[in-house]
């Protein structure tokens, strides 16, 4: 029997995004605290956005944010997806 | 969570899928290639390839970072690694890819310096952590991780660090779909796009695929629904006869793309004249270095490194499964002399690689339609 486990994600980094929460604003050095998708808080670099607000939905790739969820340009077939 | 549960509702997929079948001809067969190596491990892990109608076939492409790295990079890393006086940082997947004599694990069994790193700002940490000793960043990835790497030395410069070090090894996916699109082995209907490249470079880099080479890509993310609608998508257009980018993933993907990363990457980085990708062979101006602007941080500048070529193992097919030519299962030592746990090739190494999350996931679905 295989002794290996099959990760979730890639261990690191590849090409993942994950989806968190801004729970605390960003310090001077561009940190701000966020919660991942378990709720654990985790530090990210958010230097790469505009402006980030308390509860907002950023995408996180190797502690750091690359884009801002939800924008308003959101097409018509996506819309379709949401909940 | 939001952004995530509603892209796994069971009721929905199942609707898309309907759709998927009520779009595709009968007695036609469409071969769609998804670039990501992100989506071959969702489309592997949440069985997406299970809900397709047969005529639907999924290729795999070269998006993953890892399997992408040619092995004489690998033996520079390891070199690097061994100077005296040097902490060598890494992302936790790039420990098991082999070089020519072994891996980065084998190189800190032997007792070189190195550790695993989430991110370049945890190794930046270290530098200021450690004055008294050099830190090196081995920098993998496509457009996605690129702004991280320029964003952690842009940092460094302005604290004035000087024992903070970069391998770079950045490479872009469009090049190497540009050499996809030309090469006469692999007949493609259409491309599911690399939602977190795009989130960094927007939608438009992309208009080239339909305009010169008249095939339809739209980019998806990364949950299931979000793939089989991307699917759905891309038979629409076939089926419309129409032709062009369309943005499944806009709830993340600007059309321009993170102006302010771009405008990072372009200050830390340049383009190299080209750069050899792992089964690809060299690609003209498919990679980055770092910028004049930021020599003193180029790792390859502080240390010499061998810079040998080394071909791939004989035994090794990961050039063809990249290339999407044959699927992991046709390689010789898949499952058998190359597992996840004993690896030859890079594409079993990372789970995004494919033969990794086939190995992973899809066997088992294959098994069962075997028997």
């Amino acid at each position: 029997m295989d002794s290996f486990v099959a990760p979730e994600r890639c261990i690191t980094c590849s090409d993942e995004g994950l989806p968190m929460r801004v729970t605390e604003l960003p310090r001077a050095d561009g940190i701000a605290i966020c919660s991942d998708e378990s709720g654990a808080d985790q530090e990210v670099a958010v230097d790469l956005l505009e402006q980030v607000a308390v509860g907002d939905e950023i995408l996180v790739h190797a502690g750091v944010a690359i884009a801002m969820a939800c924008r308003p340009e959101t097409g018509r077939r996506q819309e379709r997806m949401t909940a | 969570m939001k952004f995530v549960d509603e892209y796994r509702d069971a009721e929905l997929g199942r609707a898309v899928a309907g759709e998927i079948l009520a779009t595709v001809e009968p007695g036609r067969h469409y071969k769609l290639m998804e670039v990501c190596g992100g989506h071959t491990h969702s489309i592997y892990r949440y069985g997406v390839d299970d809900l397709l109608p047969e005529n639907v076939e999924l290729v795999h492409g070269p998006g993953c970072p890892v399997c992408v790295i040619p092995m004489g990079r690998l033996d520079d890393a390891i070199s690097l690694s061994h100077q005296p006086n040097v902490i060598f940082t890494c992302f936790g997947d790039m420990l098991r890819v082999p070089g020519s004599h072994g891996t980065l694990l084998d190189a800190k069994a032997e007792g070189a310096d190195i550790r695993m790193v989430y991110s370049p700002l945890d190794a930046l940490r270290m530098a200021r952590e450690n004055p008294d000793r050099d830190v090196i960043f081995f920098a993998i990835g496509f457009e996605t991780t690129a702004p991280s790497t320029a964003l952690t030395l842009k940092r460094a410069k302005a604290e004035g660090l000087t024992n903070f070090f970069c391998m770079c090894n950045h490479v872009m996916i469009l090049p190497p779909l540009r050499a996809l699109l030309e090469s006469p082995d692999l007949r493609l209907d259409g491309f599911i796009g690399p939602g977190h490249v795009c989130t960094v470079v927007g939608a438009r880099p992309f208009d080239f695929i339909p305009v010169d080479y008249n095939k339809p890509i739209v980019i998806a993310g990364f949950e299931p629904l979000d793939l089989l609608q991307a699917i759905q998508m891309i038979l629409q257009q076939l089926k419309d006869g129409r032709c062009e980018v369309e943005n499944q993933y806009a709830r993340v993907v600007p059309t321009d793309g993170n102006l302010r990363a771009l405008e990072v990457m372009s200050e830390v980085f340049a383009l190299r004249p080209h750069f050899e990708w792992r089964g690809l062979g060299f690609i003209s101006q498919s990679a980055l270095k770092l910028s004049d602007a930021y020599a003193d941080f180029d790792a390859e500048l502080r240390y010499e490194v061998p810079g040998v070529r080394v071909a791939d193992p004989k035994a090794c097919q990961c050039g063809e499964v990249l290339k999407g030519v044959i699927k992991p299962w046709e390689c010789k030592v898949f499952g058998s002399a190359c597992t996840p746990e004993h690896a030859i090739g890079t594409c079993m190494v990372s789970p995004e690689g494919a033969c990794a999350a086939y190995y992973n996931f899809g066997r088992f679905a294959r098994e069962r339609e075997v028997v």
